[in-house]
């Protein structure tokens, strides 16, 4: 049965995760919900934005989206744009991750390679290629009152692994 | 330029069998082959069908990425650009309330702007009986100007604050400072500008895939007619620039159909 609620953009947002947390730019244990007993990843599609605020009030975390997805002339390869918006109370915060990302995402090929590598990465994407499409200024945030944002765009290339008929594995 | 000194082989195109080292009718056709692509190359660019292609082509695209980017803008800074949506639509392509315009085409070159357009939604309201329409509210929102609300059907105006009903004096107006709160004023006009005049518009540029398109295109166009290659003495300039319009006509009308 093919999984279709696999998705590249998840793939690269635990990869993102678990490599603020081996760099401890994030503590997982600020991340602790009494309410929900659990922790959380701060690192949330935007579409869960409006629920996830109270449990990350005054907390650094980011806010992820796509963009936009289109397939090149081979149709096995799938271009997409991610935005991530970064949002803490310190401008060094900020600064500290938007750095990583860049260290991290605009190796192209490389950092492909390194996400390819990563042992809990899904066995049924493969991706080709990354870099970083734009990074904007640090500015007063006008969604959350008291944090400062940034935003930095991913392009990334990937293909999802197919059977013999092109169809998703 | 390239007109001009490739008018140096019409005499070369139009000779008699010259004998030597180089015989028959290898410098004439040489000469046309040269010509020809000379005049392809030089007619390119005042060549409308090239030149609408290479707009649209290009224009499509930037209207496609910079369409997503506010999209995606407005889904995760809905209170900065939930205006230029319908209401409570932020981020929602079918509730667009701006478009890009392509404008001053010259050549090569044209000119982008953005049109804010009419909300043809309903304005939300729990309590209101009254359906009502805010027309310019991208545009009033974007420019941060404020609104007047003046009774127009009933004496007075009333709504709720918190729960409680608020009855306004007979006749009297309320303004309100900022519609769209303090964060729309110029904000669809920074992500504007922010996108064309960062890294995103030379990314959507490339994405358009406009070199490989004007690749193949031009490789088509230049490709010798067969009459060039057919052995002759004499060729005429004229009908070669003619032959390398219609190359040049033919390579790139099915480029792009705008």
């Amino acid at each position: 049965m093919v999984n279709y609620k696999l998705d590249a953009m998840f793939e690269l947002r635990k990869y993102l995760w678990n490599k603020l947390k081996d760099t401890d730019i994030f503590d997982e244990n600020n991340y602790y919900a009494d309410n929900l007993k659990e922790t959380l990843i701060p690192i949330i599609p935007v579409q869960q934005a409006p629920e996830m605020n109270q449990f990350l009030s005054g907390k650094k975390h980011i806010v992820y989206d796509k963009i936009g997805l289109s397939y090149e002339d081979n149709w096995l390869i799938c271009c997409e744009q991610i935005l991530f918006t970064i949002y803490s109370t310190e401008v060094s915060d900020i600064v500290e991750i938007r750095n990583f990302m860049t260290d991290e995402f605009r190796r192209m090929d490389d950092s492909a390679r390194d996400i390819n590598k990563w042992s809990n990465l899904s066995d049924k994407f493969k991706f080709h290629s990354l870099f970083i499409a734009d990074i904007s200024p640090i500015k007063p945030s006008e969604e959350i009152q008291g944090f400062l944002a940034s935003d930095v765009i991913l392009e990334v290339k990937y293909s999802r692994i197919t059977d013999n008929n092109g169809r998703f594995a | 330029m390239a007109l001009q000194a490739a008018s140096g082989l019409v005499s070369l195109m139009a000779g008699q069998p010259v004998s030597g080292a180089i015989k028959d009718s290898t410098v004439a056709q040489i000469s046309a082959a040269i010509f020809y692509k000379t005049n392809v190359l030089a007619k390119l660019t005042a060549n409308k069908t090239f030149q609408s292609s290479f707009q649209n082509v290009l224009f499509k695209q930037i209207d496609e990425d910079f369409g997503q980017y506010i999209d995606a803008k407005a889904r995760t800074s809905p209170k900065s650009l939930h205006h230029v949506y319908e209401w409570g639509k932020a981020g929602n392509r079918s509730a667009r309330l701006f478009k890009l315009n392509k404008i001053s085409q010259q050549g090569l070159m044209f000119q982008i702007n953005y049109e804010l357009l009419d909300s043809r939604s309903f304005v939300p309201s729990e309590t209101s009986k009254r359906s009502h329409v805010f027309i310019k509210k991208a545009s009033v929102m974007e420019e941060g100007k404020s609104v007047v609300i003046k009774p127009r059907f009933s004496e007075r105006l009333s709504f709720n604050i918190d729960g409680n009903t608020i009855f306004m004096p007979k006749g009297e107006s309320v303004t309100v400072k900022k519609p769209g709160g303090v964060a729309t004023k110029n904000s669809f006009l920074a992500a504007y500008k922010y996108f064309f005049t960062g890294q995103l518009v030379n990314m959507s540029i490339k994405r358009s895939g406009f070199q490989r398109l004007f690749n193949s295109s031009i490789s088509k166009a230049l490709e010798v007619p067969v009459q060039i290659k057919t052995v002759r003495y004499s060729f005429s300039p004229n009908s070669i620039a003619s032959e390398a319009e219609a190359a040049l006509l033919g390579a790139f009308s099915g480029v792009s159909n705008g």
